[in-house]
C-alpha cells in the first residue's frame, strides 16, 4: 500500500529581479520586473507504506517546496499527490492529525517554556485523549531520554537536547509518516547518531514511514533503504541507497594525527591525498578495501595521536550523480 | 456526544491550553511581565488625567458627558485588550506572512486563522485589559444589566477591530511586505476608536462607519450602553459578523497564493 502518490507536480515562483543598488531599487519601484522561477518540475514517484526514503538534492533544488506541498503548506501550480489517501492542500487538516513534521529551522516548541508545556499544547492540537497522551508522553521521554530536561525552559537547551524534543513532539500522536527536514542540522556527531537511532527505531517499531532531506551522508547511509536526488526541481536518480553506495558512495577520506612520521601505505585503493609533517589526509576506495582493514593496518603500523573519517559530502556524491547522468554540475 | 459537539470541545480545550501557555509564557521574565503591564496603565491614565482637565472646564462634547467620554476610553482600550490578550497575532499577521512563518501553523490540524491569532499575547494589553476594569469600576454602571451590556460593548469591540486588522494584515498574502500599511491602519483605527464619535462630522464621519469602521467601537458607550438602540447595537453586530466572514474568506484566498519562506524561526 502506497503512503504517497505524486504525479506530474509542479511548483512555480513568481520572483521579483532587482538591479543592484539604489539607483536599482528605484527603477524597480517604477517598473518592476519578475521572472517565472520554476521550483518543481513535473514530479513522479510513490512511497510505499513504512518506506524510509532519502530525498536529496543540493539547496534550492526543490526538496523543502516539495515537503511543503506534501503537507498542504504549499498549493501546487500543477498536478496532483495524493498522501495517505488524502489531497495535502484540499484536505490538509484531516490530514495533518495523521503527520508527523520536522523542520530542522522552524521550531514547533515554545521557546520561553519548557517541552513538557509544548506536549500539552501537541496533545489538545492533535486531540489525543489524556491517558493516551500521558503514556506516550512518558514512552517518548523515555526513549529518547528527556528526563532531565523536561521542565528546562526550551532557551536554554543545547540544539541537540532540543532537536531530540522536538522530534519527540512531532511523535506524540502517533503519525504514519514523518517528513524530516534536515533534522541533524548543526549537530555533533554523538547527537547525530543518537537521533539516528532513535529515528530508526521508530521506523522498525511503528511502521511509520519517513521521508527525509538532508546533506549529511550518514544519515542516509544509516537511516534509508531509497533514495531520490532531484535538482532543478527534476528527478534526476531514483534508487536504492545500497546501488547508490555502490555507484557513488565509494571512498571515504581519513585525516590522521601521527606522533611520528609515517612509513608509507601500500594497500589497494588507499591514496595519500596530502601529508605534511605527521599530518595525514588518505583517500579510501571501500569498494577495495575496507575501512576496518585500513583502520587496523593504521593501528598496527602507526603511532596514533588522532584520526577522523568523512564520508564525501552530499554534494560531492549529488556531482558525480550527475556525471553519470550527464546533468551538468550542481 | 455528538461529532460537531466534540470538535467544538477540543478546538475549545485547544484555545484555552494556548491562552494558558501564553500567559506562563509571559511570566516567565517576571520583572518585565509586571514592569510592561504597570507601565501601560499608568501611560493610559495619562489620558484620563488630559480628559479630567477638560471636563473641570467645559461640561460636555458635544453632547458627550465625562462618563461617556471614560467608557469610550474603557471599550477601545479594552476592546484592545481583549484583541491583543486573547488574539495577540491579530496585528503580526503581515509579518508571519511575509517571512514565511505560517509553515508551523499549517502543518497542525487546526483552522489556521484561529491557530496563528491566538498563539501570541501581547503583555502589555493586560495593562489595558485591567485599565479598562479600572474605569468600569470608577465611571460604568454596576447593575447586572450594565455589566452584561459592558461586556455585550467589549466583545463587539473586540472582534471589529480583530477581524478588520486581520483584513489589512492579510494584504500581505497579495502585496508581499504589508506589515507597514497594516501598522498604519492599526495606529489610525485605533486612535479613532478612542475618541467621541460626535467630534467627527460629514466625510469624516461616512468613513467611521464604512471604510475604518472605529465608529462602530467608539459609538458604543452611547448607542449601546446610555441610550440603547436597536439599528445601531444590530448594526455593529452586523459589521463584527461581516468582518469576520469576510476576514476568514480573504485569508483562506491568500493561503492559496502563500510562498512561505526559509527564515529561522522559534515560537516565543
Amino acid at each position: 500500500m502506497s503512503s504517497v502518490r505524486v504525479q506530474e507536480l509542479t511548483k512555480s515562483f513568481t520572483v521579483k529581479y532587482k538591479q543592484a543598488g539604489l539607483a536599482g531599487s528605484l527603477r524597480s519601484l517604477f517598473a518592476p520586473q519578475t521572472e517565472e522561477k520554476v521550483a518543481v518540475q513535473p514530479l513522479d514517484f510513490t512511497i510505499e507504506q513504512g518506506e524510509v526514503l532519502a530525498f536529496l538534492g543540493p539547496n534550492g533544488a526543490g526538496k523543502s517546496t516539495t515537503i511543503k506541498m506534501l503537507t498542504g503548506i504549499l498549493h501546487p501550480t500543477s498536478g496532483s499527490a495524493e498522501v495517505l489517501g488524502f489531497n495535502p492542500w484540499q484536505e490538509r487538516q484531516k490530514l495533518a492529525f495523521h503527520v508527523g513534521s520536522v523542520f530542522g529551522q522552524k521550531s514547533q516548541l515554545w521557546y520561553h517554556l519548557p517541552p513538557v508545556d509544548t506536549f500539552e499544547l501537541m496533545a489538545r492540537i492533535y486531540e489525543i485523549p489524556r491517558g493516551e497522551f500521558l503514556k506516550r508522553r512518558d514512552q517518548l521521554v523515555e526513549r529518547f531520554e528527556l528526563g532531565p530536561y523536561l521542565n528546562t525552559t526550551v532557551r536554554k537547551l543545547s540544539l541537540g537536547e532540543r532537536m531530540r524534543c522536538e522530534i519527540a513532539a512531532a511523535l506524540l500522536h502517533r503519525p504514519q509518516i514523518v517528513f524530516l527536514d534536515e533534522p541533524t542540522i548543526g549537530l555533533d556527531v554523538v547527537v547525530k547518531q543518537k537521533i539516528r537511532d532513535l529515528i530508526r527505531e521508530m521506523n522498525r517499531e511503528e511502521g511509520t514511514t519517513l521521508f527525509l532531506t538532508s546533506h549529511d551522508a550518514g544519515d542516509v547511509e544509516q537511516l534509508c533503504k531509497r533514495v531520490i536526488v532531484i535538482n532543478h526541481g527534476q528527478v534526476i536518480l531514483d534508487d536504492s541507497v545500497s546501488n547508490m553506495k555502490r555507484e557513488f558512495l565509494t571512498h571515504k577520506t581519513i585525516h590522521l594525527k601521527l606522533a611520528e612520521l609515517p612509513q608509507p601505505i601500500a594497500l589497494p585503493g588507499v591514496t595519500v591525498v596530502k601529508q605534511k609533517g605527521t599530518g595525514m589526509k588518505l583517500s579510501v576506495d571501500t569498494a577495495l578495501t575496507s575501512i576496518e582493514t585500513v583502520l587496523s593496518f593504521i593501528v598496527t603500523h602507526y603511532k596514533l595521536v588522532d584520526v577522523t573519517i568523512e564520508d564525501p559530502s552530499m554534494e560531492e556524491i549529488i556531482t558525480h550523480i550527475y556525471e553519470r547522468t550527464g546533468k551538468g554540475g550542481v | 456526544m455528538s461529532t460537531a459537539a466534540k470538535k467544538s470541545l477540543s478546538l475549545l480545550q485547544f484555545l484555552l491550553t494556548t491562552w494558558k501557555l501564553n500567559l506562563a509564557g509571559a511570566m516567565e521574565f517576571r520583572m518585565s511581565f509586571s514592569i510592561s503591564v504597570g507601565t501601560m496603565i499608568l501611560n493610559n491614565f495619562v489620558w484620563v488625567f488630559f480628559w479630567g482637565i477638560y471636563f473641570t472646564k467645559f461640561p460636555l462634547v458635544n453632547g458627550w458627558t465625562l462618563q461617556d467620554v471614560m467608557m469610550v476610553q474603557a471599550i477601545g482600550n479594552g476592546a484592545f485588550g481583549v484583541a491583543a490578550v486573547f488574539f495577540g497575532n491579530f496585528i503580526g499577521i503581515a509579518n508571519i506572512v511575509s517571512t514565511g512563518q505560517l509553515d508551523t501553523y499549517l502543518a497542525q490540524p487546526k483552522p489556521v486563522l484561529l491557530n496563528v491569532l491566538v498563539s501570541k499575547m501581547t503583555v502589555s494589553a493586560i495593562g489595558d485589559l485591567l485599565f479598562c476594569l479600572i474605569l468600569y469600576g470608577l465611571y460604568g454602571v454596576h447593575t447586572g444589566l450594565g455589566l452584561a451590556k459592558f461586556l455585550l460593548a467589549l466583545l463587539i469591540g473586540a472582534a471589529i477591530m480583530v477581524f478588520f486588522n486581520v483584513l489589512a494584515q492579510s494584504l500581505a498574502f497579495f502585496i508581499g511586505n504589508a506589515e507597514g500599511l497594516g501598522f498604519q491602519v492599526f495606529n489610525a483605527f485605533l486612535t479613532v476608536s478612542l475618541y467621541p464619535t460626535n467630534i467627527f462630522h460629514g466625510l469624516g464621519k461616512l468613513i467611521l462607519f464604512t471604510a475604518l469602521p472605529a465608529g462602530y467601537i467608539s459609538f458604543l458607550p452611547i448607542g449601546l450602553l446610555r441610550d440603547w438602540s436597536n439599528s445601531f447595537v444590530w448594526g455593529a453586530v452586523g459589521v463584527a459578523l461581516g468582518l469576520a466572514l469576510l476576514a476568514f474568506r480573504v485569508f483562506r484566498i491568500g493561503l492559496k497564493r502563500y510562498g512561505s519562506g526559509n527564515m529561522m524561526t522559534m515560537r516565543m
